[in-house]
């Protein structure tokens, strides 16, 4: 064996040390001027996750596009993954390197760069009362509200859904199930027609959170799950965890044909079982919708659920998972009136459009983007359940801090692989939330 | 005069690589013990002192502990196949007669350690995939299917398969080294040994055993260095789970400093895995220093 890790350790230390060189407090956010006249020259940095296939040349194709109307402005676009951008982010972040325009999650996510002075405010043109924050939808916008302040572009809204074939459901005889238990049940006559009732792959540990999640959401009332989420306030004792973790246990044991190996398949593994036609189910996010659909489940045959609430349970049937994912601009950026002109041209209702309609099939925050004739049947369709449903519950790894988000994780993965029981990572959790205080 | 200048002469070329390695070695050191005393919060740029709190932490830490756990496990069956398994089958193919048979097999055990560690991580990723693999293909068609299951996806399994794609990688670069170390032992002390009645396996135990001993020496530091700075293989492969079962010490300074914002806590592994990766280092140049075999 050679030593061989030492250049991944050196460039780990690396960044470490680059980070305190590049210091410097930045708790408190310099005063942007987010409403001025922008100079339409110099360089703007652009993070995304839209690296690769269908999405990699949206920003690529508006970035061109903006450049011929304002020769003097350049581009840097960094494209990452959804896996790879959390990395590049904070690396970004300790070396006070952030691009001048950003991705960010909602929750806890967004909340650490507004904290921490990263965040632009940008109440004076995206609040609700603003011409610009007029053309979102409202609740988009105050997913990156913090202390009445708006911080926060949305770019596209995104659910939870359970996608099925509806031949498969028909072939098994069964109908789309409208409890838990339903769900469970018809696990049995899908495998019985030659179908993984539900395609699963957890290699990345956050698959099972969003299961859990929702579940959360089911079984546990609304201020406890919210107080929970804040180590300060967390008690994490309510019996409506352990009810939903063994949920969730149920569901992999009866539902996938992977059971307690669920663990070494990876999410893209269980996505193309489902549109290979070789699974009925697979619980997916509305972004994956228009990659769902092949040869083998044609969009006719494509059909979305919500998670189906377990019998009696307390918490709010009517919560759906989810939540917009969006920008934030670098407060210490020398061009954030730039930053934000080129976010207005990003959102306008065209481009707004585009972004909701196949191949990219991100639906849009923007009123009006997603119709039945921009959109995809399916995506169209989960957007106005987002729409109807009161409250979105935001992803489990970015809603909470993320020591506790990653026992929660470690705990989804114990749990499917039968090496600990509900009641033991309720108490890592717990412990975990109580080291975060 | 003149001594003095050339004296003052070499410093002054010296100067810019020492400057460059006290900038980009020893600071990063320096700097990387001071963090270990911080709670470091990298969106404010805030840094509190805490001073052995981290450390206190880590002793409480059970994953740190399994962490350590695992690369002490993944040391010891690498000395075993690395080292005691690579010098056997490095004599073995030396023992061949024919030079091309033997070109041969030295090229066929190496090609793997000419894969980058990540791309062998793939590949065996989807070796081992539970409904793809063709491992559990393998096992189902030699009418093996009880034995097939998610290799790492259980943590029962998931290290020791990690481990084994790890031997596979590097068995060959050992086996390599010490082809070379055994080619440079002279043909007479063997012809001596057999004229003396000595059969192959008392050659092996009596020439050349003892005459790589330096070469032994120095792949049981070098293994046992690698064995504690892995990272690659488990990033790719399973990323420390499931459960933290495969976490090692390098991939657990990533998830807390990266996934769970502990820099602090993160530099403070680093400090363990830099003592320990040291102690080995210091090790390597007393063993390359002290067990020079001369003949």
């Amino acid at each position: 064996m050679r030593p061989r890790a030492l250049p991944t350790f050196a460039a780990l230390l690396g960044t470490l040390t680059l980070a305190a060189c590049g210091g410097g407090g930045a708790a408190q956010a310099p005063k942007a001027d987010a409403a001025a006249t922008p100079e339409f020259s110099g360089t703007l940095s652009i993070l995304t996750k839209f690296a690769g296939d269908p999405t990699g040349p949206y920003f690529e194709k508006l970035t061109a596009a903006y450049a011929k109307q304002h020769p003097q402005v350049k581009f840097e676009l960094i494209q990452e993954t959804d896996q790879s951008v959390k990395d590049k982010l904070k690396t970004l972040t300790a070396s006070d390197a952030l691009p001048d325009i950003y991705f960010t999650w909602t929750g806890n996510w967004a909340d650490n760069y507004i904290r921490g002075g990263r965040a632009a405010d940008l109440s004076a043109v995206i609040g609700p009362d603003t011409a610009w924050g007029k053309t979102f939808s409202p609740g988009s916008l105050a997913a990156f509200a913090r202390d009445g302040k708006y911080y926060g572009i949305p770019l596209y809204g995104n659910g939870k859904f359970m996608g099925y074939s509806k031949s498969a459901f028909a072939k098994a005889g069964v109908e789309v199930p409208r409890t838990f238990e339903e769900l469970v049940a018809a696990c049995g006559p899908l495998r019985k027609a030659g179908y993984e009732p539900v395609a699963f792959g957890n290699k990345d540990g956050w698959p099972a959170l969003h299961y859990l999640q929702q579940l959360f959401a089911y079984n546990v009332p609304d201020a406890t799950l919210q107080a929970d989420f804040d180590p300060a306030t967390a008690k994490l004792d309510d019996p409506g965890y352990v009810t939903a973790l063994n949920q969730f246990k149920t569901l992999v044991d009866q539902c996938t044909d992977t059971r307690e190996g669920t663990n070494g398949v990876l999410y893209s593994s269980a996505q193309e079982a489902f549109a290979g036609g070789k699974a009925a189910m697979y619980y997916q996010e509305i972004l994956e919708f228009d990659n769902a659909t092949s040869d083998k489940v044609k969009p006719d045959d494509f059909g979305i659920f919500q998670l189906p609430v377990p019998r009696n349970a307390p918490g709010d049937g009517a919560v759906l998972e989810g939540s917009p994912e969006g920008y934030l601009v670098n407060a210490r950026s020398p061009r954030v009136a730039l930053a934000v002109d080129f976010m207005k041209f990003v959102t306008s209702q065209e481009n707004a459009r585009t972004l909701s309609a196949p191949p990219y099939g991100q639906p849009s925050t923007v009123v009006g983007a997603v119709t039945p004739e921009t959109s995809s049947k399916a995506v169209y369709e989960g957007v106005q359940l987002v729409n109807k449903a009161p409250k979105l519950a935001i992803w489990l790894d970015t809603v909470t801090v993320p020591e506790v988000a990653d026992a929660w994780l470690a705990g989804g993965e114990a749990l499917i692989s039968g090496g600990t029981t509900a009641e033991k990572v309720l108490e890592s959790v717990r412990q975990a939330s109580e080291s975060a205080k | 005069m003149r001594a003095t200048l050339r004296r003052t002469l070499g410093l002054a070329w010296v100067l810019p690589a020492l400057v460059l390695v006290g900038v980009f070695v020893y600071l990063p050191l320096v700097q990387n013990l001071q963090f270990s005393t911080a709670k470091w919060d990298i969106y404010s740029g805030g840094q509190e002192f805490v001073g052995l709190g981290n450390y206190t932490k880590l002793a409480e830490d059970p994953v740190f502990w399994s962490s350590l756990g695992n690369n002490v496990l993944y040391a010891a069956v690498s000395i075993v196949f690395q080292v005691f398994g690579a010098l056997l089958l490095a004599a073995l193919i030396e023992s061949v007669r024919s030079e091309r048979w033997q070109r041969a097999l030295r090229a066929i055990y190496f090609i793997p350690s000419a894969i980058s560690l990540t791309v062998a991580g793939l590949l065996f990723y989807f070796l081992y995939e539970p409904n793809l693999g063709p491992l559990n293909h393998a096992l189902r068609a030699a009418g093996l299917g009880e034995l097939a299951q998610a290799w790492l996806g259980q943590e029962s399994t998931a290290m020791s398969a990690i481990i084994a794609m790890s031997q596979w990688q590097g068995f060959g670069y050992s086996t390599l080294l010490f082809a070379v170390a055994i080619q440079r032992i002279p043909g007479e002390i063997y012809g001596a040994a057999a004229i003396d009645g000595v059969g192959p396996v008392g050659r092996f135990f009596h020439v050349t055993v003892p005459l790589v001993r330096e070469m032994t020496g120095l792949m049981a530091i070098v293994t046992l260095s690698g064995a504690f700075q892995v990272f690659n293989e488990v990033m790719v492969m399973t990323a420390g789970g499931p459960n933290n079962s495969t976490q090692v010490l390098g991939t657990w300074l990533y998830r807390s400093g990266f996934v769970r914002n502990n820099f602090g806590y993160a530099a403070a592994i680093a400090t363990v895995l830099f003592a320990i990766t040291l102690a080995v280092a210091v090790a390597q140049l007393w063993v390359t220093r002290r067990r020079r075999v001369e003949w």
